[in-house]
């Protein structure tokens, strides 16, 4: 049974990736690789929705940071989509995330705000 | 030709003749009969060689079935067109034919000549008017085959006859059946799941005539859950056990995506509709949460199922729906209840119960009776087999699958290998550990969080060539739960900009870290109250 699992929708403004699951030291680097595949150069956004992620760790908090950079290197932007109220939320604020990485509570919210 | 010439009878070579039409002799299976037959015929006629061809009614070719002394003649397959060369001839016309010098014959198979035939003889095999085969014998030496030598051919050809249909029926029924048996062999799960907390055992064994429609299956489902079916298909054979596997990969394809098992049923039945042939099929499925020993179940038409625990065994009282593929949009309904620690949940097709003369009432209350004393999963599938399931003559067949909702223990000690797999696994623990114990969501989430960040730290340092492992052990004394992780690698200094973060995650989230180094390994102590 794979660990988590994600889908990616093409929308004019932004690639939304939606991961579900569990994200940890087993599966991080591949989420990572897919993401970075999913995103041509012309493509300008990606919003990875987590809201529905159930347990993550500092592994993908690690992923986030590579991410971010890898996608920022070629001009493009990134949102995380994660509600306060969801279980990987906590995580993510220990690691102080929320400083350097633009968060969104919803994934409207993150399109709107490019 | 059946009635014997009265120079043969004397003959007390011939005597053994007689008995190729003993009925006994041709449920050894086709290849033993036809060997038996052989072995005979070139004993009678003190041949060097004998060959039967069979006949193949779909190329209308006879196809060397068995032979003594022209083995090749088997092995490479040889088939000969009717009317063609020796044995062609024979079919065709339905006579003996004698070969006093093979090398001057119309011969269509080289074979004869190539092993040093110099004459033979051969007969036609005719049952009730219709044609079977050819039986022929051959010489090494040139031999007059006398009237004497034909009529005792013809009087084997004619005995064995019968006998070689009844054989070749009786083998292609076989055939059928083990087709079928294997095909449900390969069908049921050739494992059973690994998933932590539960433990799963099943059973089956098919009827002793034929083959039915039974199946079971255990599969693990995202979130940790366990998803567990049984079902019966009307019908047998191949078609049953075809149609089973069908419903089966249907059942785990829905159950991915479908949390719910009453709409998994729901499209397993839209989906046996439209098959498009008549088919019906009783089903049971549940999925089961182990972390919050939750259980859902849903049935069409199936058997009730039985929890067994606390030395008790009590049948589930759920309302079934219809049979799959019954009705036209038939619904089911899910039934919620606990599977609490230390219970089973057993699910069986009506094989196991049903017994001529006996209500069903009554076999379940004798199971019931019977399943109260086990203490596992195994072992309800053991003493219902044992003391329910003849050893022979089983007229239908039994399937059971169980799953067992295991003890948490006080302390958890877990060793795993040092791979980062083992962290699921790590944290399925952590959580039911956590749960058992009465902890808050918000606990269980910041412990289990924790103790995965250490753990992760261990397989990240696990350098040594052998496999590595490591330990983790966490108990709970007074309010304050301790969890302890072990390996056998040094703990590796923070680098690079984002290392370290799991053990800032760990010191915020525990009340207390101490990480200690020694030669032996690191190990990482944490604790944090629980109230």
């Amino acid at each position: 049974m794979r660990l988590a699992d994600v889908e990616f929708e093409r929308t004019e403004r932004a690639v939304v990736a939606r991961v579900t699951g569990e994200v940890d030291l087993s599966n991080a680097a591949s989420i990572g690789a897919a993401m970075v595949d999913s995103m041509p150069n012309d493509e300008h956004r990606l919003i990875l929705d987590l809201s529905s992620v159930e347990y993550l760790d500092s592994a993908g908090i690690q992923l986030i940071y590579q991410l971010r950079e890898r996608l920022h290197a070629r001009g493009q932007t990134m949102a995380l989509v994660i509600p306060s109220s969801s279980p990987s939320h906590d995580a993510l604020r220990l690691a102080g995330l929320s400083q350097h990485v633009e968060m969104a509570e919803t994934v409207e919210q993150a399109r709107g705000s490019d | 030709m059946a009635s014997a010439p009265p120079d043969v009878v004397a003959s007390t070579r011939t005597q053994t003749l007689y008995g190729l039409g003993d009925p006994v002799l041709s449920e050894l299976g086709l290849n033993e009969f036809l060997d038996e037959l052989l072995t005979r015929v070139r004993e009678a006629l003190s041949a060097d060689t004998v060959a039967i061809l069979l006949l193949d009614r779909e190329s209308n070719e006879l196809v060397a079935r068995a032979a003594k002394g022209i083995e090749e003649e088997v092995e490479q397959g040889v088939r000969i067109p009717i009317g063609q060369g020796f044995a062609g001839r024979i079919a065709n016309e339905r006579v003996a034919i004698f070969i006093a010098d093979v090398d001057h014959a119309d011969i269509h198979n080289p074979l004869l000549r190539e092993k040093g035939i110099r004459s033979l003889l051969g007969v036609p095999l005719i049952v009730e008017g219709d044609l079977i085969g050819v039986l022929h014998v051959g010489s090494l030496t040139p031999r007059v085959f006398t009237s004497r030598d034909v009529a005792v051919l013809q009087f084997a050809a004619a005995r064995a006859g019968p006998g070689i249909e009844r054989a070749r029926l009786f083998s292609a029924l076989e055939r059928e059946h083990r087709v079928a048996m294997l095909l449900q062999r390969s069908l049921l799960p050739r494992r059973l799941i690994e998933v932590v907390g539960v433990a799963a055992a099943a059973r089956y064994l098919p009827a002793s005539d034929e083959v039915g429609g039974d199946w079971y299956d255990v599969f693990e489902l995202p979130h940790g859950e366990v998803g567990v079916a049984i079902g019966d298909v009307v019908g047998h054979g191949v078609r049953a056990a075809a149609l089973m596997g069908q419903l089966r990969t249907a059942l785990h394809a829905y159950a991915v995506s479908e949390r719910s098992p009453a709409r998994t049923l729901e499209r397993l039945d839209r989906f046996v509709q439209g098959m498009g042939e008549f088919a019906m099929a009783t089903c049971a499925y549940a999925v089961f949460d182990p972390e919050s020993s939750e259980l859902r179940i849903a049935s069409a038409g199936h058997l009730p199922p039985l929890i067994v625990g606390n030395g008790e065994a009590r049948l589930v009282g759920i309302a079934p729906a219809a049979p799959l593929g019954a009705f036209m949009y038939g619904s089911v309904a899910d039934h919620e209840m606990a599977l609490a620690e230390g219970e089973t949940l057993v699910f069986y097709t009506d094989g196991l119960i049903e017994r001529r003369g006996v209500p069903l009432s009554e076999s379940m209350q004798t199971l019931r009776a019977l399943l109260g004393t086990a203490e596992s999963g195994e072992e309800v599938c053991r003493l219902a087999f044992e003391r329910l399931v003849p050893a022979q003559g089983l007229r239908d067949d039994v399937a059971m699958v169980t799953i067992e909702n295991l003890v948490v223990p006080h302390t958890l000690e877990l060793r795993m290998p040092a791979e980062p797999r083992a962290l699921t696994d790590v944290r399925r623990s952590m959580r039911r550990w956590l749960r058992s114990q009465g902890a808050d969501a918000q606990t269980i989430a910041d412990v289990t969080l924790a103790v995965s960040e250490a753990c992760a730290n261990a397989i990240e340092h696990a350098y040594s060539p052998a496999p590595a492992e490591f330990e983790l052990r966490v108990s709970r004394q007074d309010g304050t739960v301790t969890a302890t992780v072990g390996d056998v690698g040094r703990w590796r200094e923070p680098r690079g900009e984002h290392r370290g973060r799991g053990l800032t995650i760990i010191g915020t989230v525990m009340d207390e870290v101490d990480v200690s180094s020694g030669g032996e390994g690191t190990e990482v102590v944490m604790r944090r109250r629980i109230g």
